[in-house]
């Protein structure tokens, strides 16, 4: 491979589960630096234990997960949280937590007895407030904010690990569209700074758009993967959700948007009131 | 510019060094320990049989008679330095306990540590001749063995602070009615002796009890200060916390290793003495702030209060009342008011 573009987080022949359940199988996933990737499919594709896996929290059964060349599974947890962050689904804040003390434990992998809380520190701390638009709520209690403020702490949280690989656990699914659109397009602002972003989505719409990468997973398997507008289409809407859609093309970008078709109403004999 | 300098604390610099000064817990060490000291000098003048202050300052001096040099050298300072490390072990233990369960109420007593340790001193004043309480080993022994029994019903001491407390309760209440049946069938002498050592009790405990508990906590204190930083992790979820690069069964099962170890050795030595593990690590953290896991000041609050609690006893009604019976009575009603109290603050929230 030519290294004109660095690669950011490569995935190579991945399997991963539980005894007698394999749930991941075979997974080859390249993400180079600077982009964003969107792993999207069914419930119970395997998706999740992928992002697990990936992030040293699930043991892989084989395969390897490289992190700008080291293997992260070699590593120490510690030298794995210098790589790479992961923002949970619904993670659980300390009772009472601050904005900035939440953020403050993202560098917790960076210090230690005798580097409590270098310069470093506090420049990666103010840097992931500015960028998420948090600084003004530093002060604030976490647990007073909005649903959507609270997302960008979490966001500023994990940036401030300063990790070359981010990943996301499905970081839009409980938020409006106001606050979807906000975070994503944080999302892409992060990659842009030249971090790898790896995200769960649910949102096949929202992760055509956003994503430069989409990798499609079905049954454990990877089973397309590429630019959205070149991958989404109906052939793949039908076999992961098995719905017909139509893949209308957005105004501007052109990029691919899901319409689902209504299914015909069923009509049962005796059904009618 | 924001600032995002942990709150209460002063970051100092050098090279790559960095150590960040903690102003508030500072603060409150500078009022403790000299509440302590006072308290020492409290401890080791009150008395219980009406000895007078110049008798017990010319003992302290080896300078009185022979009575008072006995009596302030042999039985009160070894009695208060017990204390003091008895305090200490119990407060950290309890500050340790408390994280680890994110439940105030969590006290190392709910791992069995106490029921063990009656049980080993009952069954050495069953088993000997005199029904004399044994070696002050014995009480230590069984904390811990209770405990690790607890830990292995529950399957092992990374699982979740909420399973372990579980499992202790019902380890501990077994233990306890085992205790309780051997009792029954043994003599009022006996049963006298057994019965001053678990209301917690620090009457005779002489120099030959300070010097390993000293030890104990000379090993134990730094290293509970030690996980200090990695405890604030358990406020998070496992996930979070490994993707911050920390091991959460390893910090819990180190957390717990050492509750247990300093509660063991605590209540081996003085007996269940009651609220000490409960009060200090709530009030430590009232004076050191939210931000911060308390270890240095439950260690000086737990033996301030034993301090306090010992002496109270021995000046406060005729007969000398045990400081366990001291610490219970008054730490019934602060049981009631940190209830009221976070009934309150969460209405208001």
């Amino acid at each position: 491979m030519t290294s004109l573009m660095t690669p950011g987080l490569e995935v190579r022949s991945l399997h991963a589960g539980y005894p007698g359940r394999p749930v991941v199988k075979d997974v080859d996933l390249t993400v180079p630096a600077g982009r964003v990737a969107a792993i999207v499919g069914p419930n119970g594709c395997g998706k999740s234990t992928l992002l697990r896996a990936v992030a040293r929290l699930h043991r892989p059964g084989s395969g390897t997960v490289h992190v700008d060349g080291d293997d992260v599974w070699r590593l120490s947890r510690r030298q794995a949280a210098h790589r790479i962050a992961l923002l949970p689904q619904s993670p659980r804040a300390p009772e009472a937590v601050t904005v900035a003390g939440l953020v403050r434990y993202g560098r917790h992998p960076h210090q230690g007895l005798l580097r409590q809380w270098s310069r470093e520190d506090e420049d990666a701390v103010r840097e992931a407030l500015e960028a998420t638009g948090t600084a003004e709520l530093a002060g604030e209690r976490l647990d007073r904010l909005s649903g959507g403020q609270r997302q960008r702490c979490w966001l500023a949280m994990v940036l401030a690990q300063r990790t070359p690989v981010v990943l996301l656990d499905e970081p839009t699914s409980a938020l409006d569209l106001g606050h979807v659109v906000d975070v994503l397009e944080l999302v892409r602002e992060v990659a842009a700074a030249g971090r790898t972003v790896v995200m769960v989505q649910h949102d096949l719409a929202a992760a055509a758009r956003y994503a430069d990468t989409v990798a499609a997973m079905k049954d454990g398997r990877v089973i397309a993967t590429g630019a959205p507008r070149d991958t989404v289409d109906e052939a793949l809407v039908k076999e992961l959700y098995s719905v017909e859609a139509d893949i209308l093309r957005a105004p501007g970008d052109g990029s691919p948007v899901v319409v689902p078709r209504a299914r015909p109403p069923v009509t049962e004999p005796g059904a009618e009131l | 510019m924001t600032d995002v300098t942990p709150p209460d604390s002063t970051p100092l610099r050098t090279g790559t060094l960095s150590w960040l000064f903690p102003r508030r817990s500072a603060l409150a060490a500078a009022f403790l320990v000299p509440l302590v000291a006072v308290l020492v000098v409290v401890a080791v003048t009150a008395s219980s049989t009406g000895m007078s202050l110049e008798q017990t300052v010319s003992g302290l001096l080896r300078a009185g008679d022979p009575g008072s040099i006995m009596i302030v050298w042999d039985l009160r300072l070894p009695r208060v330095f017990a204390g003091l490390m008895v305090g200490a072990a119990l407060g950290v233990s309890g500050c340790l306990t408390q994280t680890l369960a994110g439940n105030r109420l969590a006290t190392p007593d709910l791992v069995g540590v106490n029921e063990g340790a009656t049980a080993a001193v009952v069954a050495s004043a069953a088993g000997s001749a005199t029904g004399m309480v044994g070696d002050w080993w014995l009480g230590p022994l069984g904390a811990v063995a209770a405990a690790v029994l607890v830990v292995l019903c529950a399957g092992g001491a990374g699982v979740a602070g909420h399973r372990l407390l579980v499992v202790g309760i019902g380890v501990s209440t077994f233990v306890g009615a085992v205790s309780d049946l051997v009792m029954s069938r043994q003599n009022d002498n006996t049963a006298g002796g057994v019965f001053l050592w678990a209301v917690g009790s620090l009457n005779g405990r002489d120099w030959s009890v300070g010097g390993p508990l000293l030890i104990a906590l000379l090993f134990l204190l730094p290293l509970s200060l030690a996980a200090g930083h990695r405890l604030q992790l358990l406020r998070f979820d496992d996930d979070m916390a490994a993707s911050l690069g920390v091991d959460l069964r390893r910090v819990r099962a180190a957390a717990l290793a050492l509750a247990v170890a300093l509660a063991g050795v605590a209540v081996g030595v003085g007996g269940p003495i009651a609220f000490v593990a409960l009060a200090a690590p709530i009030l430590a953290q009232r004076l050191a702030g939210p931000t911060r896991v308390p270890v240095t000041g439950s260690a000086l609050t737990g033996a301030a209060l034993v301090t306090a609690a010992d002496a109270l006893g021995r000046v406060v009604a005729p007969v000398e009342l045990p400081v366990g019976v001291v610490t219970s009575v008054l730490g019934g009603p602060f049981l009631l008011w940190v209830l009221f109290r976070s009934h309150r603050t969460t209405e208001k929230a």
